[in-house]
């Protein structure tokens, strides 16, 4: 082992000897023109950078929206979320990363409703992207749409707590939204990369196709057209629907759903309406006394109670929030908390956005 | 004042009628229309504390007679003094607008009203079109050089000032007139360098009078480069490393109270190197965040006696004087909406004064540490608590000084975003 070491560092030895007299004489000039060169390279490099990338870059301020967004543009796009599912995306920090990440970026995607408004205009103006400043047509906020609960019906003051003035920005958590944001990011890509709209477009129908699948069933929306189904899902009919047309059974999210239906039950956070609301559960108070701000004993014992005199038995909560306030509820109610993720990577289940409702359902079927 | 109060006055009295007025529409399409109405984004920051120490002439007095770094010359034209009095202070009434302009440009008006009057903190204006990464600023703005420079004082995480900003930058920090260009180049990594040109108005570092013996020269009379650069740090990691150089011209009178015989004019030049780390916690409320953050600054003073009554011989002699400091600080979020820091400070490590007489004299350093814990109720109020202990080297020797400090600031309007 020693001797071959010292076989070969002789060897080096005697290579560097070899050509120590050239090199010597050299290593000054080769220093600078290397260093010339690196130089060149990254100016060469830098204006160069949009004409290489021939993919689309897509910056989307969080897990989900990257997820949706990839199911449209498949690989034509190059896609950055910049919050994972495990972070809360009230709180972010504006990041040198994240500014690097828009300086380039030819969409930017927003959940909006001032979900982001702590550190997204701080990303978005350091950035120095003229295609995505608030207003052109590479800043997209996918809220414009999608179907809004929480909207103050009197005047808001902050009295309230982190209250939204244009409603809760949870969206995402009803499966419709999802639809709706899919349908408005292929629009604005088509209007984009017009010559690539065909792609957006079947990649549109084959996201909806799978979504309108894992809410119905295969069964049922191989017979009916899904957006019939939600028609009917929405008016309250879906089931009379089905026996008059003698269709096949539902399946999906809206079958397995069906034993929660009329369920009530605790959040920490006000986030989780828009699921609870479309599959027909609700939920009675949350943990936070107000929209962000942390639980308190006065309110944690009010909300005991509550729970006591309605049975109710489901806390509900996103990861990263503290255990401490529901299970201290729990305890004292007997109730189960139920950690689920709210966005994709919230667990390491979440995959994608159709496994945050998957795993979801799962997990309050089983508390039933 | 009056005229300020008259034109806060004049824009927050229509945004409430629309509210009132718009109450029978549905919520959303009331508040798009009063978004509308008011294009700026307003927003009042009232920030107040109580101070208090057992410094024997004040801590303002102190500060002036600090060894290297006093600054006995008078400043017979410039404004009014800031630093704090002992009890009840009120830092300013700040008022905020803000908005893009067209699509071309981007605003920020920002006036500061104290009881001794209003004056404009920041007024500038930037481009956000430009190609390549490019931005231009111009108008009355602070430098971008270092860290806390361009922070807003209710942004701190201390009540008060790095003592080597407060004492070599004054109280409002490097804040002038002028123009910056700034460029973010197409990297796979954060490199953000920025050059601006100051009119060279700094009560300390860049003292301009331009009349009597010292020369009138016209600005801009400083420029400041700077450099930033952020490895890409993993999840929720992030670090900004920071430098900068800055030269500009520097005049002083001195004499017996106001009573001016000698002048002097040349330049001062300085540098300076930052570092941040920020760990942005997944939990909610600020929890587990921790922030790391320092600084140092040296400056060099290097002006010449072009007039001394009582001593002609000497002029024509160089003073030299060179001077700086650091401080580093942690800021840890130990439980939902509370947080705790740590700041440790030490201003002259160099300090030394070389006189036009030839003779240089080195002097001794100072130190303080300061404490602060703070409850953030919301992202727009904050109390905080806080106690520092100094040792200062001045003219009469050394004194001990404790100081506590509470704080209690609030914003109203506009959620503004906060920068790294």
């Amino acid at each position: 082992m020693t001797d071959t070491v010292k076989n070969r560092n002789h060897l080096r030895h005697q290579r560097n000897h070899l050509s120590g007299g050239l090199s010597g004489m050299f290593s000054g000039a080769v220093r600078w023109i290397s260093l010339i060169g690196i130089l060149a390279a990254v100016v060469i490099v830098v204006p160069g950078n949009p004409v290489l990338a021939s993919q689309i870059r897509i910056v989307t301020t969080t897990s989900d929206l990257a997820d949706i967004a990839g199911a449209i543009a498949g690989d034509l796009a190059d896609i950055t979320a910049l919050s994972q599912g495990n972070e809360d995306p009230h709180f972010l920090q504006a990041k040198p990363g994240f500014i690097i990440q828009a300086r380039n970026a030819d969409l930017w995607i927003s959940i909006g409703m001032e979900l982001e408004i702590g550190w997204e205009p701080a990303v978005i103006h350091g950035s120095r992207n003229p295609r995505i400043q608030v207003g052109r047509p590479g800043y997209l906020d996918v809220s414009a749409n999608v179907l809004k609960r929480g909207v103050p019906t009197r005047r808001v003051t902050r009295d309230m707590g982190d209250v939204h003035p244009s409603g809760n920005p949870h969206y995402w958590l009803d499966p419709w939204n999802g639809r709706v944001i899919a349908e408005t990011v292929a629009d604005r890509l088509s209007m984009l990369f017009p010559d690539r709209k065909d792609v957006f477009h079947s990649n549109l129908k084959r996201f909806k196709d799978e979504l309108d699948r894992r809410m119905f069933g295969a069964a049922l929306t191989e017979s009916v057209d899904g957006d019939i189904l939600w028609k009917h899902q929405f008016s309250g009919t879906l089931d009379a629907f089905i026996q008059e047309q003698s269709l096949p059974a539902a399946g999906g999210w809206y079958a397995d759903t069906a034993p929660l239906r009329g369920v009530k039950m605790v959040t920490f956070h006000k986030s989780w309406e828009y699921f609870t609301g479309r599959f027909g559960m609700s939920v009675v108070a949350e943990l936070e006394p107000k929209p962000g701000v942390p639980p308190t004993a006065a309110h944690l014992s009010h909300v005991e109670n509550l729970m006591s005199a309605n049975d109710l038995t489901i806390i509900l909560q996103e990861p990263f929030y503290s255990r401490r306030a529901a299970d201290r509820v729990a305890r004292n109610t007997g109730a189960t908390v139920v950690v689920a993720a709210g966005s994709v990577s919230g667990t390491p289940e979440a995959t994608d956005y159709f496994s945050i409702f998957d795993l979801l359902i799962a997990a309050l079927t089983n508390q039933q | 004042m009056k005229k300020g109060i008259l034109f806060f006055l004049c824009f927050c009295l229509p945004i409430s009628t629309v509210f009132a007025e718009t109450a029978s529409q549905t919520p959303l399409e009331a508040l798009q229309a009063g978004y509308q109405s008011f294009n700026p984004d307003i927003s009042v920051i009232i920030d107040t504390f109580y101070h208090g120490d057992n410094s024997h002439d004040g801590l303002n007095h102190l500060f002036e007679e600090m060894t290297g770094f006093g600054h006995a010359h008078d400043h017979d034209d410039h404004g009014h003094h800031h630093g704090v009095d002992e009890g009840f202070n009120l830092r300013h009434l700040e008022i905020m607008f803000s908005a893009a302009v067209d699509p071309w440009f981007r605003a920020t008006a920002i006036a500061a009203v104290d009881i001794h009057g209003a004056e404009i903190e920041e007024a500038h204006i930037e481009t956000t079109g430009l190609p390549m990464g490019l931005r231009v600023k111009a108008g009355k703005f602070f430098s971008d050089f270092g860290y806390i420079n361009a922070v807003h004082a209710h942004e701190w995480d201390f009540v008060d000032q790095p003592l080597v900003f407060q004492l070599l930058t004054g109280d409002h920090g490097i804040n002038d007139l002028g123009v910056q260009v700034s460029w973010l180049p197409s990297l796979p990594v954060y490199c953000l360098f920025g050059v601006e040109l100051f009119q060279g108005n700094n009560e300390i570092l860049f003292d301009y009078h331009g009349h009597g013996y010292l020369p009138e020269k016209s600005g801009p009379r400083a420029v400041i480069g700077w450099v930033k650069f952020a490895p890409n740090l993993p999840g929720f990691h992030g670090l900004l490393l920071g430098g900068a150089y800055g030269t500009g011209t520097h005049q002083e009178q001195h004499g017996p109270s106001g009573d001016y015989n000698h002048w002097l004019d040349g330049d001062t030049s300085f540098w300076s190197v930052n570092a941040v780390y920020k760990y942005n916690a997944p939990k909610p409320y600020g929890q587990g965040n921790l922030t790391i953050q320092g600084e140092y600054f040296r400056r060099k003073k290097d002006i010449t006696l072009v007039r001394h009554y009582n001593r002609p011989e000497l002029e024509g002699n160089p003073r030299i004087e060179e001077q700086d400091g650091y401080y580093i600080q942690f800021v840890y979020g130990f439980k939902p909406r509370w947080r705790a820091g740590l700041r440790w400070e030490q201003v002259g490590l160099t300090n030394s004064i070389t006189r036009p007489t030839g003779v240089k004299s080195d002097y001794d350093s100072s130190y303080r540490l300061g404490a602060m814990v703070d409850f953030t109720p919301s992202e727009f109020s904050r109390l905080r608590l806080q106690a520092n202990l100094g040792q200062y080297e001045t003219d009469h020797g050394s004194e001990d000084v404790f100081e506590l400090k509470m704080q209690w600031m609030i914003s109203m309007g506009a959620h503004g975003a906060h920068t790294f």
